[in-house]
Parts: C-alpha cells; sequence; structure tokens
C-alpha cells in the first residue's frame, strides 16, 4: 500500500510541478505578450501592406537592404510565413538567399517582438525562462540576441549568394539576377486593384 | 440599362472577400448604414455600376432590392446583420468575423477594411459567374411601387455631404478604436490557439523532467555539451549537418524543447546564465531548414529557383551554423556579470 501511495503522489507531483510552471508563465509571460501583440497588431493595420510592397521594390538593388534592413523590417511587419511573400519581387538569383536570412530574422528578433512568431516562441522562451527564474533581465539577452541576429542573419544571406552560385554551377541551372521588369507593372497592377 | 459590376477586396487589416457585385434589374440600389456619413466609397461604387446610393439612416430599402450594404461597424451588430439576410456587406472598418452574429459572416458575403482603394471595375462575364446571392428572390412589383418613393428622398441622399469637424474627429476615433479592438480580437485568438497549448505542453515536460529525476540525468548529458562554447558549437553544428537539418526543422519542436531544457537547467544554475545568447544560436542552426520549399513558393520563386535553393540555403546553414554560436559566444562576455 506504501508503494502505490508512494508512486500516485510521485506521479501527480510531476503534474504539480507543470502546473506551477505554467502558471507562473500564465501570469508573467502571457499578460505582457498578449498586450504587446494587440499593439503591434494594431500598429501593422495602420500602416498597411502596400507601403512595405514598396519597400521590397526599393530594397532589391544591394546586399545590405537586401539580406538587413528588408528581412527585418518584413519579420516586424508581417511576422512568420508571411514575411516570405515580400521576396516576389526579387530577381530569382537572391531568393533563397532572402529566405535563409528572413527564416533567422523570424526567430533573432522574437525576443523582444514575440508577435513575429508566436508558434515557435519557445525557441527564445524555453532558454529565458531559466534566466527569468534567476531573476535576472531577460531584455538584456533578447536585445543581444537581436543584435548578433542582425549581423550574423546578413552574413547568412549574403553567404547564400556564394552557395547558390556554387550549385547553380555544379547543377548547369542558371538563375537571373535582374529585377523581372515586366512582373513589375504587373504586380502593382494587381496591387492597386487589391 | 448599363450596369457594371465590381469588384471590392479588403484593405489593409481587413477581412474576407473578394466580392463582385453585378447589380441586376431587380437590385440596383446598395444602401449604406454609416451614421450619417457618406464614405467615400459610396461615391466610387455609384460612379462604376450605376447603382443608386441610399443612406440607411434616413430612408430603407427592400432586402430583396439591396444589392450591397456598406456599414461602418466596429464589431457588434451591424456587421453580422446584413450576411445574416444574405446580403453582400462591405465593412469601412477592419472588423474581423466578430460580435454575436459571426457565424454569418463569412468571406462570400462580407470583407472589411474597404477603402477607395480596394474597390475596382471588372468586366461584366468575369463578374457574371461570380456574382450570386442567396436572397434572389422577389416579386418585381414591389420593387417598382418602391422605386417612386425613392426619388422623393433623392435630395436628401444625393446632397453634397461634406463633414463637419465633429464628425471627421468621430470618424477618425472610431475608426482607431475598431482598429485597436480587432488588434486584440487577433492577438487573443493568437494567444489561445498558439503560445498557450505550446506552453501547456512544455509546462507538462518541464514537470516530467523535474519531478521524475530525469533531469539529473539529463544536467550530466547537456551541462557540459551547453555549459561551454565547444559543446554549443558542436550541437550547433550537428543541428546543421545538411542531410539532418530539414528533419530537426519541423515546427521548430525539437529545438524549442532542447532550448527549455537548458533553460531548465540555467535556472537551476548549472549553466551560467552568459550562456544563453550562444545557446539560443545553437539550437536553432537548423532554423527553417524544413521549410525551403514552401518559403520560397510564398516568394513566388520559379520552379528551378527551388531546385538550386534547397540544397543552397542547406550549405549556407551548415557553414554559417557553428560560426554563429561562436560570434553569439563573443557577443555574450559582460551579459549579466557576476553571475
Amino acid at each position: 500500500m506504501q508503494y502505490i501511495t508512494g508512486f500516485a503522489s510521485w506521479f501527480m507531483n510531476l503534474f504539480q510541478t507543470g502546473g506551477k510552471t505554467f502558471i507562473s508563465w500564465m501570469s508573467s509571460i502571457v499578460p505582457v505578450v498578449l498586450l504587446l501583440l494587440v499593439l503591434m497588431n494594431a500598429i501593422i493595420a495602420f500602416l498597411g501592406e502596400d507601403r512595405m510592397n514598396k519597400l521590397a521594390h526599393a530594397s532589391s538593388r544591394n546586399v545590405v537592404t537586401r539580406y538587413l534592413i528588408l528581412p527585418f523590417l518584413s519579420a516586424f511587419m508581417l511576422g512568420n510565413p508571411m514575411c516570405y511573400t515580400l521576396a516576389r519581387f526579387l530577381p530569382e538569383y537572391y531568393k533563397p538567399s532572402y529566405y535563409a536570412a528572413q527564416a533567422q530574422f523570424c526567430h533573432t528578433s522574437n525576443g523582444i517582438f514575440p508577435h513575429i512568431n508566436p508558434g515557435e516562441l519557445f525557441i527564445w522562451l524555453g532558454v529565458a525562462q531559466g534566466i527569468q527564474k534567476l531573476g535576472l533581465n531577460t531584455m538584456d539577452l533578447a536585445i543581444r540576441y537581436m543584435f548578433v541576429g542582425l549581423v550574423m542573419n546578413f552574413i547568412g544571406g549574403w553567404v547564400t549568394d556564394f552557395t547558390t552560385a556554387y550549385v547553380c554551377k555544379s547543377s548547369g541551372i542558371k538563375l537571373s539576377k535582374e529585377v523581372k521588369l515586366t512582373n513589375k507593372p504587373a504586380e502593382s497592377d494587381e496591387k492597386a486593384t487589391a | 440599362m448599363a450596369w457594371k459590376s465590381v469588384r471590392i477586396e479588403k484593405g489593409s487589416g481587413g477581412w474576407g472577400g473578394p466580392l463582385f457585385i453585378t447589380p441586376t434589374a431587380q437590385k440596383h440600389k446598395f444602401i449604406y448604414v454609416t451614421g450619417g456619413n457618406r464614405p467615400k466609397i459610396v461615391d466610387k461604387i455609384e460612379k462604376i455600376t450605376g447603382m443608386k446610393a441610399i443612406d440607411g439612416f434616413k430612408t430603407s430599402i427592400p432586402e430583396n432590392e439591396t444589392a450591397l450594404a456598406i456599414v461602418d461597424c466596429g464589431g457588434t451588430l451591424r456587421c453580422g446583420l446584413y450576411p445574416k439576410k444574405g446580403i453582400l456587406t462591405v465593412n469601412v472598418m477592419p472588423t474581423g468575423k466578430s460580435g454575436p452574429l459571426q457565424q454569418y459572416i463569412t468571406p462570400e458575403l462580407y470583407v472589411s477594411a474597404v477603402g477607395e482603394k480596394q474597390v475596382s471595375e471588372v468586366s461584366d462575364n468575369a463578374a457574371a459567374t461570380a456574382a450570386s446571392s442567396p436572397a434572389a428572390s422577389a416579386d418585381p412589383e414591389v420593387a417598382d411601387a418602391d422605386e417612386a418613393k425613392f426619388d422623393t428622398t433623392k435630395p436628401i441622399t444625393q446632397q453634397p455631404n461634406k463633414q463637419n469637424f465633429i464628425a471627421k474627429i468621430g470618424i477618425g476615433a472610431g475608426k482607431v478604436v475598431a482598429t485597436f479592438n480587432q488588434a486584440a480580437k487577433e492577438a487573443v485568438k493568437t494567444v489561445i490557439n498558439t503560445i498557450i497549448p505550446f506552453m501547456a505542453f512544455v509546462a507538462l515536460l518541464i514537470g516530467i523532467i523535474q519531478g521524475s529525476g530525469i533531469g539529473k540525468a539529463f544536467a550530466k548529458i547537456m551541462v557540459p555539451l551547453a555549459g561551454n562554447v565547444w559543446g554549443l558549437m558542436i550541437l550547433g553544428f550537428i543541428c546543421s549537418l545538411p542531410f539532418l537539418s530539414p528533419l530537426l526543422g519541423p515546427g521548430a519542436v525539437i529545438g524549442q524543447i532542447i532550448g527549455t531544457l537548458i533553460g531548465v537547467e540555467i535556472g537551476k544554475g548549472h549553466i551560467s546564465p552568459q550562456f544563453a545568447l550562444p545557446a539560443l544560436f545553437a539550437i536553432n542552426t537548423q532554423n527553417g531548414a524544413d521549410f525551403i520549399p514552401v518559403g520560397l513558393g510564398l516568394e513566388e520563386a520559379e520552379a528551378k529557383t527551388v531546385e538550386v535553393g534547397v540544397p543552397s540555403v542547406l550549405y549556407s546553414r551548415f557553414i554559417n551554423g557553428a560560426p554563429r554560436v561562436f560570434v553569439a559566444w563573443l557577443a555574450s562576455f559582460g551579459l549579466y556579470p557576476g553571475k
């Protein structure tokens, strides 16, 4: 009988420990994330997608805007996974590189702006909850996460330009580096009617 | 009569649609129920289609003659009222499916956040198939009788409506409130549908790890790996292997679990908090590796771009993986001093 009682209380203890963790998150993390989401959703609704599309057009020309500024803003404005759609204005050759940078921006900025990728928040939060438990400020970590991300994601995008060149060479496929001018009016037309 | 069809899409932050409205001999009027002010889209729709606009606050028309209803509802009643009657509804506010009548709000009947830009002309044959409304059964006699009545109201509805200052403030404030309200609804939905379920899952995991003693065994493996830069680089290197990374990707679940486990050890003081930064990079070197074809699809890439892009991104993840961890480690100095 003693063993059964012992086992039962051990078993229930698993859920009580988990429950305590859950409630501490519900009272500390959820309200902050929720209110931040409200504000971010509102800002995004006010600014609108049109402006982002214009920016995407303008950013396709050089490396810095292409793999640093555009993916950062795109993650902030559109979140995962809609942020990828802005790359439709880029030349085909640069699309894989943009993807490489963009996917990482969906995480590195997520510490400060959890609205970007709420579905995968625990990449950040899993580690950050340990910091929180120690009573330290997670914002210090979040800011460094974002800045290291800014630099390394940009480099990641740039490096992909070279791996794309390598894959193109070894497979014999050629991708255009030119912005398709014929595509442009069609796109903007579609937007105007949208 | 030369009526023309119109296409109405959702605007920024909007929901539903697109709607195609084709006026017919019976349905060639539309109503706007917008608190007495006349939205600009009313004029535009009038101009494109040749339909007549009726101010719903001044008079009314039978439902079966109403081709379209324009409302400025922030999410309580009106946005659902017209869809319930089967009338195509345009909301100038960015309101989604909400209110007590929300089950009637469907993308086929309803579109929101509509401004002038969202209203456009379509060629007739394109819209003919798309335009249909459930409330299409009515007797034309009634329609004729009512038509005469509306001519008397014409001066009222068609007089140039100058918005006065107070009305402008009211409309502006209404729009801000509605936008925030809609943003809040979406935020609550996100939290309930995606964040809380994952929290419950991870909390259970933590409960099992900490409560059962697996944690101690796990700490023995994890602490030497995650507690120094070389271990983290090895972790990052493994996650970025091109044949492994697509398998580790889906939903970032594995990364999230490993992250939580490292977090638990940091919380217990087994791992220095400074290592949180390189750990964040180490657990995620496979970032998005499973999603490349879908992501490139969202980028509207051509088939051959996808063919090149998949290996290319996998290679670049591999090249960048371990160095990212190292750079993050360098950047972690001075983070949480004294711990």
